[in-house]
């Protein structure tokens, strides 16, 4: 049975400093046997003291008692030299611990497997990286499957490949494979081993053997475990990981040099490939993924940000409890509350996709209630622009193209859309239906979406994308990299669709229908893979006819491990501006959300108020964590992932033309539309458009909410500050700086009023008095142009504040 | 994210072999004809500094025939020869056809890369292949755009890779956006500005670069105050940040006098503007050397027009070959007087080439199979025809050349290391080039 490492392996020493009298010197393991010629067993050194732990495993003084018999280095890392027995001493401040060490299995060692331990050389080394022999086509004929997924096939090409050139067995120190890897011949690679490390010993050991693919004696792993696996640690502090296989037999070697370490977060904990992690001076949090052959382990580090005094803010609900705990945690005061004019600003962009109106902005701002904040919450679920603004949303994800799936068929499911937006469908019943829809592609249903999914495959993607908000593409090639899903799991997933069929109907027109079907070939095999849901057992099809009203049972069920988070993720990532889990579709054990007890939390409140997405966006709205400021203060400047102060948003392409529309009061005329229409109402995706074009309309070719595009650009800036277009618009002759400037309102009255209606704000003393220099003149139209630009091409305009 | 480097090995030939074996065979005799230091020299080839500063890339959209251009067939029967006239040029041996005239004149002043083939026969996904050196993962056809939803293309890395200089944007698109000439998951900063006008038009000017109509200077300066005046001690993170210096960039283009002149394409001397010739490429190409003078890294210029399904060689003859030919051979003289041709790089290709049959309709239809490409310039030798077709213009007789060839020659002569990787939207890390070769007989 295994142990567990940290509670009984540790040897404990009591030190006497003067600071503090309980410090302790934590020592692992409490004794250490090393049964190869090349394993090595990393010694992990804690000082721990009250207050907290550190780590000292490269600062101690190690002394072996027979040197004969084991070595160690200044990282804590014991090599065997010879059979036999001795002791480590650990010795640190007065203290000193003795470790027991073992060394058998030299003389004789039992056989290399190349599945077992060749493979994890390879991987380490970078050899069947992506960038390396593991791409699709391999590099100088050489190929490997990416990160060793497919090791037949990579013992193939080592051992019998190119005639067999790699190794040679009557000279094992002369093979191709380690003279190249040692960079002793000319590599592209460059050196990917050192020469007579333990790496390189064991290759040849390997070869000198007789290259076996596996061996009796050697047995696969089964898990990996890191050790510390939530740590806390200072600005510029590190801290050695140890990681330890366990094979099927129990048995637990320390594989700490051969895994790789990816931080999640390298602006605040970098990792080394011995394993090293070091913290930056940015507070915060990071998931170091640790991967060993297709195992992972993830260790959470977090850096607190030290000398705050937290003061908890108040909570409107839970969404504010579960972030003031994270918060407090790592040293971070959250920012003020945002004033009512931001909050009346964001919530509306955010809501409606609208920008409120001087009449709104002047009447909630002199609104005196105490309530008016939720109040408005309520007002703006409530309006029409609500369905069109996530009708627009939702169409883009369901991509809505018109060119793939015709106009009509964009029309069809633009309607479909707004209608059970309108109607607040609950998310799960929308969902069922999206997943067994047929009928023709024209009709007012979810059908389109079927169209644009044209492949059992391309079908699977892009619904455990959107919908489960987990990605398997990456395992149609190989075994997804840092992920459990396989190729088994890709083809398992596609067999629900395998029934699916576009059908021409008479009229010329399309109609998705879906019955029968038969299991999807693997990829690499060509075997048949029975059909089933990500992480379930095979599905049953016996009473149904579409195999996927198995999978929308699946996807839809109270239990499902992904459904809920993955909505509730893409709710708050939209009105967060960052998701808990980030890319917001890409959720997985090794991507952790930057804070897991709010992310299960509001997973449930999404379970709870049973898909409800009005309801639930109404909570996320009157969280005090969404009306935070995006001023910041000296703790929470730097935060970028835990929601301690607003982020700015990028108005959509959409929403911005809509806003300029509106504050100007001169419609955009779309070619083809009434007058008067909306960007965020039109349908038709491939309308041209420069504006739309420049400012990142997605074109729906994927699900991806990556696929908006909010980066700026220097055209972006060029238009708004000197384009005919929206010159025309600032000085139309029926548009709102006309109208003010030939109505009887006094010049500041005028400045105010531009100011609700595109800041929904009043200008401050300092802006009335500049903006006032404009009124200077005699001509007040320009005055109310000059002014209406100025603020028009503020940043506090193009940004959601 | 994962940041590892690894160096591609350069020292692939474009049928796989490696070094070693190709020695082992070369004994044998079947490449007799290089020698054991040019292949040294092809490895280190990909490590060079570079000399080339900015690249214009001239992309002939549809499809160049390259048998009625640079590729002529004069031995081949009538309806593979077509009926174009072969001609001389400055170099002896080598042979255009007769609407090729002025390239004909400096032939030894660039190099016409005539085994250059691929296997996509799409427009858009051919022009997506050679832009970015990935296989398209959509059907060709009509593709508005942009193509460029994950992978940046050739301009965008360029552009990145070489970074801004000078008063106008790094990477330019005219006189409308290539279609496979987008960033990417690089993003809106990579993307280019494109002059979406005809400069041969005597109306030509950038869009939103003019003065605004009823806008005094004074007027004018009164608006930037009050803009100054609102943004100042507003402290800006994160896009909003970039959106500053992006206004910044925009008002300095606005005003910068230097910009300014540099799209004032008018200013041209009458003879400069005529010997480019005053047809859409001619005066694109003439504009895309004031950017490139003004320190823009990657120019893209896209004539389109080259699909010529039916009746081709009267619009060949007319509106195609010549307006392109006077513009790359203009060019390449200007650029050379200027002492510019050193640090440019101009390149000039399709997506395709045509089929060498004529077909029932007096047309020629795809062909990736064989296809013509020009160097000029920016540290490549001139004066060369590399590799060649076979007698029927079908498919090259050794060796060919690939979009990954092309792609890492082009980087390499402009310093730029193809082996470089940027983590993908997945974190798959992504090489600027996928494999290939330098094109080392390509290379001064």
């Amino acid at each position: 049975m295994l142990r567990n490492p940290l509670s009984t392996c540790v040897a404990v020493v009591a030190l006497l400093m003067a600071t503090s009298a309980s410090a302790q010197l934590q020592v692992s393991p409490t004794t250490v046997t090393l049964d190869r010629p090349e394993s090595s067993q990393q010694i992990l050194v804690t000082l721990v003291t009250e207050q907290r732990r550190q780590d000292l495993t490269r600062s101690v003084e190690y002394v072996v008692e027979s040197p004969a018999i084991v070595t160690i280095d200044r990282e804590g890392l014991i090599h065997p030299l010879a059979e036999g027995t001795t002791r480590l001493l650990v010795k640190h401040a007065g203290g000193e611990a003795a470790i027991p060490v073992t060394v058998s299995g030299l003389v004789e060692p039992r056989a290399v497997s190349f599945l077992h331990e060749i493979q994890p050389v390879l991987t380490k080394g970078r050899c069947n990286s992506g960038g390396c022999h593991g791409k699709a086509e391999g590099q100088n004929g050489f190929k490997l499957s990416l990160l060793g997924f497919d090791a037949e096939s990579d013992y193939a090409a080592l051992v019998a490949d190119a005639r067999g050139r790699r190794l040679d067995f009557a000279e094992p120190e002369t093979s191709l494979v380690l003279r190249k890897g040692a960079a002793q011949s000319p590599h592209g690679g460059g050196k990917k081993i050192e020469f007579g490390r333990p790496e390189y010993r064991r290759v040849l050991r390997w070869i000198s053997e007789g290259a076996a693919y596996d061996v009796p004696t050697a047995q696969a792993t089964v898990s990996i475990e890191v050790e510390p696996a939530d740590v806390v640690m200072l600005a510029g502090q590190t801290q050695q990981l140890r990681v330890t296989a366990v094979d099927t037999q129990g048995h637990r070697h320390c594989v700490t040099t051969e895994a790789d370490y990816i931080s999640n977060a390298g602006h605040i904990i970098e990792a080394t490939p011995r394993g090293l992690l070091t913290a930056s001076d940015i507070p915060g949090e990071s998931a170091i993924l640790v991967r060993y052959m297709e195992h992972m382990a993830v260790c959470r580090v977090s850096l607190p940000r030290p000398g705050t005094n937290f003061v908890r803010p108040p909570e409107q609900n839970f969404v504010d409890a579960h972030v003031w705990n994270k918060l407090a945690r790592l040293g971070i005061q959250p920012s003020d509350l945002a004033d009512d004019a931001t909050f009346l600003r964001r919530v509306y962009l955010d809501t409606i996709g609208t920008l409120p109106t001087a009449a709104e902005a002047r009447a909630f701002l002199t609104d005196a209630t105490p309530d008016k904040r939720s109040r408005l919450v309520d007002a703006l679920l409530a309006r029409p622009e609500y369905a069109d603004y996530w009708a627009m949303r939702w169409t883009d994800l369901l991509r809505a193209d018109k060119i793939k799936v015709t106009a009509q068929g964009t029309v069809g499911l633009n309607r479909w859309v707004h209608k059970q937006l309108v109607e607040n469908r609950p998310y799960d019943d929308m969902v069922r239906e999206i997943l067994t829809v047929q009928g023709p592609v024209q009709s007012e249903s979810p059908a389109a979406f079927f169209k644009a999914l044209d492949a059992p495959e391309v079908a699977s993607r892009a619904i455990s994308q959107l919908f489960l908000g987990v990605r398997i593409e990456c395992a149609q090639c190989h075994h997804h990299p840092s992920e459990r899903w396989s190729q088994d799991d890709y083809a398992g997933l596609a067999g629900f669709f395998t029934g699916m069929a576009i059908k021409r109907l008479p009229d010329g027109t399309e109609a998705v229908l879906s019955r029968g079907g038969s299991d999807q070939k693997h990829p690499r095999t060509s075997l048949p893979v029975a059909a089933r849901a990500l992480g379930a057992a095979p599905a049953d099809f016996t009473s149904v006819h579409d195999r996927r009203e198995a999978l929308a049972a699946w996807v839809t069920a109270p239990d499902n491990p992904f459904f809920a988070s993955a909505i509730a993720n893409r709710l708050w990532a939209h009105y967060l501006g960052r998701g808990l889990v980030e890319p917001i579709d890409d959720q997985r054990a090794t991507n952790p959300a930057t804070n897991e007890p709010l992310m299960q939390a509001l997973a449930e409140h999404m379970r709870a108020v049973k898909f409800d997405l009005r309801a639930f966006t109404r909570t996320l709205l009157n969280s005090r964590v969404y009306q935070l400021a995006s001023s910041t203060n000296d703790s929470n400047r730097d935060d970028r992932q835990h929601f301690s102060h607003a982020r700015p948003k990028a108005l959509p392409a959409e929403v911005l033309l809509d806003a300029l529309c509106q504050t100007t009061g001169v419609p955009e005329k779309f070619n083809g539309w009434p007058l008067g229409v909306r960007s965020i109402q039109v349908w038709d995706n491939r309308m041209p458009s420069y504006f739309f074009r420049i400012f990142g309309r997605p074109v729906r070719a994927t699900v991806c909410e990556c696929e908006r595009s909010n980066e700026p650009s220097i055209s972006q800036a060029l238009h708004l500050l000197n384009s005919p277009e929206i010159n025309e618009k600032i000085t139309h002759r029926l548009g709102t700086a006309r109208k003010l400037a030939e109505s009887a309102k006094p010049a500041d009255e005028v400045i105010e009023d531009l100011f609700l209606g595109t800041l929904a704000r009043f200008p401050t003393t300092e802006e009335k008095t500049l903006m006032r220099e404009a009124f200077a003149g005699n001509n007040r139209r320009q005055a109310a142009e000059d002014v209406l630009w100025a603020v028009l091409n503020l940043k506090e305009f193009l940004y959601n504040q | 994210m994962l940041n590892y480097r690894f160096r591609n090995s350069p020292q692939r030939f474009c049928d796989g072999l490696t070094r070693r074996q190709m020695l082992r065979l070369g004994s044998t005799g079947l490449f007799a004809g290089l020698s054991l230091p040019q292949l040294l020299r092809a490895d280190e080839q990909d490590k060079l500094p570079g000399k080339a500063k900015a690249c214009i890339f001239l992309f002939l959209e549809g499809g160049p025939p390259h048998q009625d251009t640079f590729d002529p067939k004069p031995d081949a029967p009538a309806e593979i020869r077509g009926p174009f006239q072969t001609v001389p040029t400055s170099v002896p041996g080598t042979f255009f056809t007769e609407h090729c005239r002025e390239t004909a004149k400096i032939a030894h002043k660039f190099t016409v890369i005539r085994s250059h083939s691929h296997n996509d026969n799409g427009h858009s996904t051919g022009y997506f292949y050679l832009m970015t050196g990935r296989r398209p993962n959509f059907p060709d056809g009509e593709h508005p755009i942009p193509t460029n939803e994950l992978y940046p293309s050739l301009g965008s890395i360029v552009g990145r890779e070489l970074g801004a200089r000078g008063s106008v944007p790094r990477y330019i698109n005219m006189p409308h956006p290539m279609s496979a000439g987008g960033p990417g998951f690089y993003g809106a900063e990579y993307a280019p500005f494109v002059i979406e006008a005809d400069p041969s038009q005597p109306d030509f000017e950038v869009k939103d670069l003019g003065q605004v109509e009823g806008l005094s200077a004074e007027r004018s300066s009164l608006r930037q105050k009050l803009l100054a005046g609102l943004e100042r001690d507003r402290p800006r993170q994160g896009r909003a940040a970039a959106m500053s210096t992006y206004y910044t960039k925009a008002y300095d283009l606005i005003t910068s006098p230097e910009a300014r002149k540099a799209f004032a394409i008018q200013s041209e001397p009458r003879e400069v503007r005529e010997a480019y010739g005053m047809t859409q490429v001619g005066q694109c190409a003439l504009l895309g050397r004031r950017m490139v003078e003004a320190g823009c890294r990657f120019v893209g210029i896209d004539a389109p027009g080259w699909d010529v399904h039916f009746n081709c060689f009267p619009s060949l003859q007319g509106d195609l070959i010549p307006p392109a030919d006077r513009a790359f051979a203009a060019l390449i003289n200007d650029l050379e007087q200027r002492g510019l041709l050193d640090s440019t790089l101009v390149v000039m290709m399709g997506e395709m080439g045509r089929t060498p049959r004529v077909n029932a309709e007096a047309g020629r239809d795809h062909w990736s199979m064989a296809q013509s490409a020009c160097f000029a310039g920016g540290g490549t030798k001139p004066g060369l025809i590399i590799g060649a077709t076979d007698k029927q213009a079908a498919a090259p007789v050794a060796d060919p050349i690939g979009v990954s060839d092309i792609l890492r020659t082009i980087h390499t002569l402009l310093g730029i290391d193809s082996d470089k990787e940027y983590p993908d939207p997945l974190g798959r890390p992504l090489p600027i080039v996928n494999g290939g070769r330098v094109i080392s007989e390509l290379i001064a």
